[in-house]
């Protein structure tokens, strides 16, 4: 077969496979997004009792490979069967694909809790201040000035993190999970065409480029106020 | 549980010790083998001639956004599939053969590194003051001299950090050569939790491990950080 | 090489010419420094003070002209130079010492002073090692030689720096504003040095905006402005009379 016509007959597998994809890239990225902010404040402002686990969740996170988390977490899970069971967690631990996700999570909360503090920790305190003085409460403080802050310095850092959740979640076919990778190694195994795997690395880097193409424009919308201003008349 | 781990036909300590071995045979054998793609992929990227730099550029652009474990594959399969077909083509009776797991893990796996490192390269060149560049001229040294005694040493220093976090990453990413049957660390403890029946203890043995690589790779590396930035004014 | 007039020059630049892009900022400069002169190149920020003298040892190229250094002749026409021997034979003749120092950051004091000696004047490592001693020490720096430069003042820097360029025994030294970067106090540490240099019959070109040093040191001033030599003569009568008006004014500025 030549490659237009191993994409002719497997495009609706390949399409399948590029909806997990991108399933397992934004669910996991999405929820750790939801989670690393929070981290982070306690990660740059908590005590250092609250700081510590979240020092060792990070740290164990940075030095493993993610194959072992994800062995850890789908695999491992069986040796307390029972207990999950009772607690009626099985279900969810039995499934592949929440395993894959639960795991991107944690990874990807970790790095984005990196992140997020380098972020948080560039704020510039004279603006905390400043929105102290006129009176406005911490948690005004955090929507309004910390927050958007730290996530215009974070932004270009989260845009790497989620193409590295993404190419790591190519990881979940490991555990028999159908994402681009799982759909590719399928069909090799079946036509032995090596150009299925060309085509994977096609899909990949189009989602990647489409992705930072699309990331640049919000980064280009949260530093409206710092770009140069284009309209003639501020120079006459 | 201690007998699990214990060395000898009971345990699976000396098992896993050999995994541990392959895998750091692999992390070493790939970290030559990627620092010298990243240079040459490097200078290409920053070539005088246009198509050689866009073969460098290109080459990073891409190799950054492929997930390693489809560049693995790619090699594996695809190595293999030239092999077998290089030897078909020798001699028609032939057996087919498969390609060495080893040699497919360190050229993914420094194809990926070098990919990284050519970016880490690049930036510490441009960061390489002129003025010393000039300074050595000046005194009458060649382009060579120059290369090898002044920029080149200044080099390390800037891309020392980034090279030290690719290592690190590297050192993970061997993790995925177990998914083409190489005996590394991950593998074995596959083997010893079929047996076993014990995947939580054993895979978390496994995480501990890269955890303790990972942690010591960050302590030589910020040694050798601090060495190499002596005499350096800290800002 | 030429056999030489011994009083003749040791150093000639005949009518150098540079342009960057359309912009000619070199319009035809010629000098000549005959052993022994301490000649100070003077000029406005952006007169070419330092194009030309970067185009003297080839760290610029020069549009056109001619460079003659102890006989050695390099003949340059539409930026393509014509040499009989290689570049890093004429630059190994000429010393520089630079605005910012420059000094090799990954090396000591010694070694910043060794490195050339070694690979360059290919002098064994003790031969090097003693030579490098005795210019340090004649720079004063003798406690320093294990320093790294980042842990010096900027005026122990330069003085490292021209014991590097004098260990070479260049037939000239060149100077681009070397005390410029330096914090007031330092600046004299680096004259006095150079003052010494020049009692000693050092060979010296020496860009600055130390008026003291070209008025009182130098045996000869040329003034440089919009890429021009518009006079130049002894410091006495350059100072005591101006002929230009550009001269004048810039004198009064300084
Ligand atoms: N690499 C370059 N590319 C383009 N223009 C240059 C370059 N180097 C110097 N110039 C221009 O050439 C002119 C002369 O520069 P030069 O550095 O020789 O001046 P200078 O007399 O040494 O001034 P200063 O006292 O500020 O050091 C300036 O207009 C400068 O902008
Ligand atoms: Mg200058």
């Amino acid at each position: 077969m030549n490659p237009i016509e191993i994409m002719v007959s497997y495009w609706p597998r390949m399409l399948d496979g590029t909806l997990m994809t991108l399933k397992l890239t934004i669910l996991g990225a999405l929820i750790a997004g939801a989670i690393s902010p929070w981290l982070a404040l306690v990660r740059s402002h908590g005590s250092l009792i609250a700081q510590t686990p979240i020092r060792i969740y990070v740290s164990f996170v940075r030095g493993t490979p993610i194959l072992a988390q994800l062995f850890l977490v789908f695999y491992g899970s069986g040796q307390f069967r029972p207990e999950l069971m009772e607690l009626g967690l099985w279900n969810f631990f039995r499934d592949p694909f929440n395993c894959a996700i639960l795991v991107f999570v944690l990874n990807s909360t970790a790095y984005q809790t990196e992140i997020m503090r380098g972020g948080i920790q560039g704020v510039n305190l004279g603006e905390i201040e400043a929105a102290k003085a006129i009176g406005m409460t911490r948690m005004t403080i955090l929507r309004r000035v910390i927050f958007p802050h730290a996530y215009r310095i974070a932004w270009p850092a989260l845009s790497n993190e989620i193409i590295l959740l993404m190419k790591a979640s190519a990881l979940a076919s490991v555990v028999t999970v159908f994402d681009i990778m799982g759909r590719t190694r399928q069909i090799f195994s079946k036509t032995f065409d090596f150009s299925i795997y060309l085509w994977a690395a096609l899909i990949y880097l189009a989602i990647t480029s489409l992705f930072v193409f699309g990331w640049h424009r919000i980064e280009r919308r949260l530093n409206r106020h710092i770009l140069p201003r284009n309209n003639a008349n501020a120079v006459s | 549980m201690l007998e699990l781990f214990s060395y000898g036909d009971t345990g699976w300590g000396d098992e896993i010790l050999m995994g541990l071995a392959t895998t750091m045979k692999l992390a070493v054998a790939t970290l030559p083998v990627g620092m010298i793609i990243g240079f040459l992929i490097a200078f290409a990227a920053m070539s005088g001639i246009r198509a050689v730099r866009y073969v460098g550029v290109g080459y990073t652009t891409i190799m950054r956004g492929l997930p390693e474990i489809l560049t693995l594959f790619v090699v594996y399969n695809g190595a293999g599939l030239l092999l077998n077909s290089l030897i078909k083509w020798w001699n028609p009776e032939a057996e087919g053969t498969d390609f060495s797991p080893f040699l497919a893990g360190v050229i993914a796996l420094a194809m990926v590194f070098g990919a990284f490192a050519a970016e880490v390269i690049r930036g510490a060149y441009n960061s390489l003051d002129k003025g010393q560049i000039e300074a050595a001229a000046a005194v009458g040294m060649t382009p060579q001299q120059t290369f090898w005694r002044i920029k080149l040493p200044q080099l390390w220093r800037f891309a020392l950090p980034g090279i030290g976090n690719l290592w690190i990453n590297m050192l993970k990413d061997t993790a995925l050569v177990s998914v083409i049957a190489l005996d590394d660390l991950m593998r074995m403890t596959k083997v010893a939790v079929g047996v076993t029946k014990q995947p939580f203890t054993f895979y978390l043995v496994a995480c501990l491990i890269y955890w303790v690589l990972c942690v010591l790779s960050e302590m030589i590396l910020s040694r050798m950080e601090r060495h190499a930035n002596r005499g350096v004014r800290r800002a | 090489m030429i056999p030489m007039d011994p009083s003749g020059p040791i150093l000639s630049a005949i009518d150098i010419r540079k342009s960057f892009g359309d912009v000619e900022v070199l319009k035809g400069i010629s000098l000549d420094a005959k052993k022994h002169d301490v000649i100070s190149i003077l000029g406005a920020s952006g007169s070419g003070k330092s194009t030309f003298l970067r185009c003297l040892n080839f760290l610029e190229t020069p549009t056109s002209g001619k460079v003659i250094i102890h006989g050695d002749e390099i003949n340059v026409q539409n930026g393509q130079p014509k040499m009989s021997v290689p570049i890093e034979d004429i630059r190994k003749r000429l010393g520089m010492v630079f605005q910012q120092f420059n000094l090799w950051t990954h090396r000591t004091v010694l070694e910043n002073v060794m490195e050339g000696l070694i690979h360059v004047r290919k002098k064994s490592r003790g031969e090097a090692r003693s030579i490098a001693e005795n210019y340090i020490e004649r720079v004063g720096l003798s406690q320093r030689v294990d320093a790294y430069p980042g842990h010096l003042s900027g005026g122990q820097q330069q003085r490292v720096a021209i014991a590097r360029a004098l260990a070479m025994e260049p037939d000239a030294i060149l100077f681009d504003e070397p005390t410029s970067a330096l914090d007031p106090e330092l600046v004299g540490e680096v004259l006095k040095v150079m003052q010494s240099l020049a009692e000693e019959g050092r060979t010296m070109i020496v860009v600055t905006h130390e008026m003291a040093f070209a008025r009182e040191v130098s045996s000869e001033v040329v003034f440089l402005h919009q890429g021009k030599v518009l006079e130049k003569g002894t410091p006495d009568e350059m100072f005591a009379t101006p002929k230009s008006e550009e001269f004048k004014r810039f004198i009064a500025s300084m």
